[in-house]
């Protein structure tokens, strides 16, 4: 089973869908790997190095004739009609911008996966190709941003005056704005970033940013680690932010991206009108029409002295390690198909299949959506909760069959109860009940490092079953020397149980 | 005292119960939320000293006095690592009290009752004295377990289930006698006491070393749940609110280790976890080779390159006592400006929060111990990662190998940091007995040894 690499032919795209090193690994996997001519030129690779690791070096139409052709973009027109049926295509597809492109795939009958439908999950991070190139591209467009900027990000006191920090503004903080925040910080850049997710707060935080919000509370997280579209009052509050963050700050770095639609205009020609003379704007979003009102797509445009810049090839513009990380997405998806022995295209696998647009000729995009198993965190998605930060168990939104049921039952075994039991007992029920309630939510209080001294003191507490043997001394013979036992044995857990819980807590110390 | 004195003071001491377990939500104000407790207590037992006219009977004196003594005694001297055993000792005294008081009311009760009410009182005292007899045969195997005086293997009995089966169906046959009165009563009481001794034994037995914080938190749940009964018993609501906060909190932390190891309350209890999938543990595809080996010099040298460390401690770490060495580790770091923290999975160790109080023992501030939680996403902009006798609870398999016995759980990727360093006594798998791929990582090195004896040795080279 072949791999054809193909030469990526859109203008001023660098990047390559294998490297030399991918090619080792690709053989290792049992697949025969063909590079087009010059295929990784561009990036770095010649075709001896292709050679070297152990790949065929042939003409277009050897490497669009493989049983799988991996690439960087969507394959255009003529290279679509290329295919055949049975052949697999590997590449960026954005279904949602390119019908026509599926239309023609499912035509010619093959098989094409998007690397840009990688699903969100833990797993699947190691083909997650958007991610390995949100990161390079957020580094880079802080880097573009400083190569149009006449100063430097870092602050200083020198014999000849002060050069104040500059300050950057990053919009979204998924893999791109974490990385732009990270290269900015490394630069010695103040940073501010927003996000609707407040799961971004952390993320955001603990690389050395700090993290803008306005003043209305509202959950922006979506599906898949992207943000969803928020309320119009939720809108203005957050463009009067950025209004007054643009009269202040140095670089504006937007990365906000909503799947399969135009990208949000957060930045508008009048904030764009109020920064300083000098500063600078790098659209990430650019290639889906920008979240600035004044990107133009693929170049960087003058406007006050204001730089825009909305390239749309930074990753590309790094294209040897873009391509090294992009390769090895590629390595990952086809040794989750199963390697060139068992290689299929199955709709159990939870990477290959949500990637799936066309199958056989057939249009398999969009999924139906489900139910997601994990929690999506862009930058962390190891990240697993075990119970909220209220220390509560999440809350169901609606009852479930299984507790209409025990309601049922609760409600029957009531009534059992309130006709049989004499109205004695039912004082004590209700005040056993009542208690059970309050050290529910009393213990759900209690933070996870206390509890240890937890159980020792209500190991001591318990002990409060002295007062059971003290009244049963009382009596006589035998009874009387079992509560002395009884007494005995609760002392010692009281005593026990108080001094040793003080001897702990007085060795937490902040 | 009147009746209605004795009631409020019991409301009193309720109260002060409520509020010591509610300062336990921050260190700052647990202490004094200890104190309350106490007080309570104290107050709780004068009133029914004076209730009962035993404030000057020698014998109540004597007997507090002794036990009071012991348990202090106990208190100062038990080691931090003990704690698990303390606190499971501790339990099996509330149970055996409970059985006491059970069996002595039944022998002498307060009060003549008849008809619905006299029923009802048999089915507490059956139930109490069950429950009590569980919980002190359980929580002795436990301790046993947790000294090392019984092997801490789980014992798996051919047909186990159908046993507890039987042995819980002559329980309910016996309380039906019991309620029946009679001669017959008290002699079916005492064999219901045996056969539920039996249960706690036969099902803390069959249970591995990883469950035992399930298992400690289990008995602290039916330790207050015995003292609740006896509550019900003998119509004393302050025993019924004290056993009903414990019953809850032991049930709360049962739930909270049960979805920290991603497992059902039932399956633990019903036992013998590690012992069939650990039997043939098998590797995940492409895991194959040898654990990399590396020196104390060469730990010295990343610990002083790197800007950020999280240790990450596990039972192994208690077995070594090296808290203490950790502690010197991270002073010479913090002193040069590394930040080092803690990250504690909830079910390190043998208790739940057993960590944080070693840590807190070795003077270590716990502003710098943080929970799984609030560190799991911070592990990917860290330098290097001590991993410190944990094994399962940084195993990647749980996460990316459905076919892992501990698959689901969640654990502290302790390989997203730039290096990751895991001191070792043996190559031998973890409690699970599941092999942890995480020693196979790239980025892992495996510092063998003692983990005290290699900690003590990294400070020497530090300074």
């Amino acid at each position: 089973m072949n791999v054809g690499v193909s030469r990526e032919t859109y203008p001023g795209e660098r990047r390559v869908a294998a490297t030399p090193d991918s090619v080792k690994k690709l053989v290792k996997l049992g697949f025969g790997v063909v590079v087009e001519t010059d295929a990784g030129l561009a990036a770095g690779f010649d075709d001896a190095s292709y050679i070297a690791a152990g790949a065929t070096v042939a003409d277009r139409a050897a490497a669009w004739g493989c049983e799988v052709v991996a690439k960087v973009r969507p394959p255009d027109a003529a290279e679509a009609g290329r295919l055949s049926p049975g052949q697999t295509l590997v590449s960026f597809l954005y279904p949602a911008f390119n019908t026509e492109l599926i239309r023609t795939l499912a035509q010619r009958g093959v098989n094409a996966l998007g690397m840009d439908q990688v699903p969100r999950t833990t797993r699947a991070q190691k083909v997650d190709a958007l991610s390995s190139m949100g990161n390079l591209a957020g580094y880079r467009a802080v880097i573009e941003a400083v190569n149009v900027m006449q100063r430097p990000l870092r602050g200083q006191s020198t014999a000849a005056g002060k050069i104040a920090p500059c300050k950057v503004l990053v919009i979204g903080a998924g893999v791109a704005g974490l990385s732009a925040i990270g290269a900015a910080r490394a630069l010695g850049a103040i940073v501010r970033a927003f996000d609707t997710r407040p799961a971004a707060r952390e993320q955001v935080t603990s690389m050395g940013a700090e993290f803008l919000e306005v003043q209305i509370a509202e959950d922006g997280t979506g599906t898949g680690g992207y943000a969803k579209e928020m309320s119009p009052a939720f809108i203005a509050a957050e463009m009067e932010l950025f209004a007054a963050q643009a009269r202040e700050v140095d670089i504006i770095v937007t990365t906000a991206l909503i799947p399969g639609k135009r990208a949000p205009v957060l930045i508008t020609a009048e904030m764009v009108a109020s920064m300083k003379r000098g500063s600078v704007v790098v659209d990430l979003a650019a290639e889906q029409q920008g979240n600035c009102a004044l990107t133009v797509p693929g170049q960087a445009v003058h406007v006050n002295g204001v730089t825009v810049v909305g390239y749309t090839d930074l990753a590309s513009r790094m294209a040897q390690q873009a391509s090294t990380l992009y390769a090895t997405n590629i390595v990952h998806l086809l040794g989750e198909m199963g390697g060139a022995d068992k290689f299929e295209l199955s709709e159990t696998n939870d990477i290959v299949w949500p990637m799936t647009v066309v199958r056989a000729g057939e249009i398999v995009w969009p999924k139906p959506p489900r139910e997601e198993a994990q929690v999506p965190a862009t930058a962390h998605p190891a990240k697993a909760r075990i119970y909220s930060e209220q220390h509560g168990p999440p809350a169901a939104p609606k009852l479930s069959q299984g507790s209409r049921w025990g309601m049922l039952v609760t409600g029957l075994a009531l009534l059992g109860i309130g006709i049989s039991a004499p109205p004695t007992f039912l004082t004590h029920f209700t005040v056993f009940v009542l208690a059970c309630f309050i050290g529910y939510q009393v213990i759900w209080s209690v933070t996870p490092a206390l509890h240890t001294p937890l159980m020792s003191v209500t190991n001591a507490i318990s002990g409060i079953i002295v007062i059971g043997g003290m009244f049963q001394v009382g009596g006589g013979g035998a009874a009387r020397i079992l509560g002395v036992a009884a007494i005995l044995l609760a002392t010692i857990n009281i005593a026990g149980g108080f001094l040793v819980t003080q001897r702990m807590l007085r060795m937490f110390h902040r | 005292m009147t009746p209605s004195l004795l009631a409020t003071s019991y409301l009193g001491a309720g109260v002060l119960f409520i509020l010591s377990l509610k300062g336990l939500s921050h260190p700052e104000t647990a202490r004094r939320g200890n104190m309350f407790g106490a007080i309570g207590m104290l107050l709780a037992v004068l009133a029914v000293a004076v209730q009962a006219r035993l404030v000057t009977s020698p014998l109540l004196i004597g007997s507090v006095l002794a036990a009071a003594l012991v348990g202090a005694a106990v208190a100062a001297r038990v080691a931090m690592t003990s704690m698990p055993q303390l606190v499971a000792i501790l339990h099996s005294f509330v149970g055996a009290a409970a059985v006491l008081v059970g069996i002595s009311n039944q022998l002498e009760p307060a009060a003549i009752l008849t008809g619905a009410e006299k029923t009802i009182h048999d089915l507490e005292t059956s139930l109490g004295v069950f429950i009590g007899a569980l919980t002190f045969t359980g929580s002795v195997i436990a301790w046993g377990k947790l000294q090392g005086v019984i092997r801490s293997k789980p014992l798996l009995l051919p047909g186990r289930h159908l046993f507890n089966l039987a042995l819980i169906l002559a329980c309910a046959g016996l309380i039906w006698v019991v309620m029946g009165g009679g001669p017959r009563a008290l002699p079916a009481l005492l064999i219901l006491m045996g056969i539920s001794g039996l249960i706690g034994i036969h099902v803390v037995m069959a249970i591995g070393g990883a469950d035992m914080p399930v298992v400690v938190s289990m008995l602290n749940s039916y330790s207050g749940w015995a003292a609740s009964a006896a509550g019900f018993m003998l119509s004393n609501d302050l025993l019924i609110i004290t056993g009903a906060l414990v019953g809850s909190s032991g049930a709360i932390l049962s739930y909270i280790m049960c979805k920290a190891m991603n497992r059902s309350f039932v399956s633990v209890i019903l036992g013998g976890f590690g012992a069939e999938e650990g039997a043939a543990p098998a590797l995940a595809a492409g895991a194959q080779g040898d654990p990399i080996a590396t020196t104390a010099e060469d730990v010295v040298e990343a610990l002083l390159e790197a800007q950020s460390v999280i240790i990450v401690p596990g039972y192994g770490m208690a077995v070594a006592q090296a808290q203490h060495p950790v502690r010197e580790i991270v002073d010479v770091l913090r002193k040069r400006g590394t930040q080092v923290r803690f990250a504690i999975h909830p079910v390190a160790g043998r208790l739940p929060g057993h960590m944080n109080v070693l840590l807190a023992e070795a003077n270590l501030p716990y502003d710098i111990v943080l929970e799984m939680d609030e560190i799991n996403p911070d592990f990917a902009s860290t330098d290097v990662v001590l991993v410190i006798g944990a094994n399962d609870i940084v195993n990647p398999s749980a996460l990316d190998d459905p076919s892992s016995p501990i698959a689901g759980m969640p654990v502290l990727p302790a390989w997203e940091a730039e290096s990751c360093i895991v001191f070792k006594r043996g190559r031998g798998a973890g409690y699970a007995g599941v092999e942890n791929p995480l020693f196979l990582k790239p980025n892992t090195r495996m510092l063998y040894g003692d983990a005290k004896v290699s900690a003590e040795a990294i400070v020497r080279l530090l300074k």
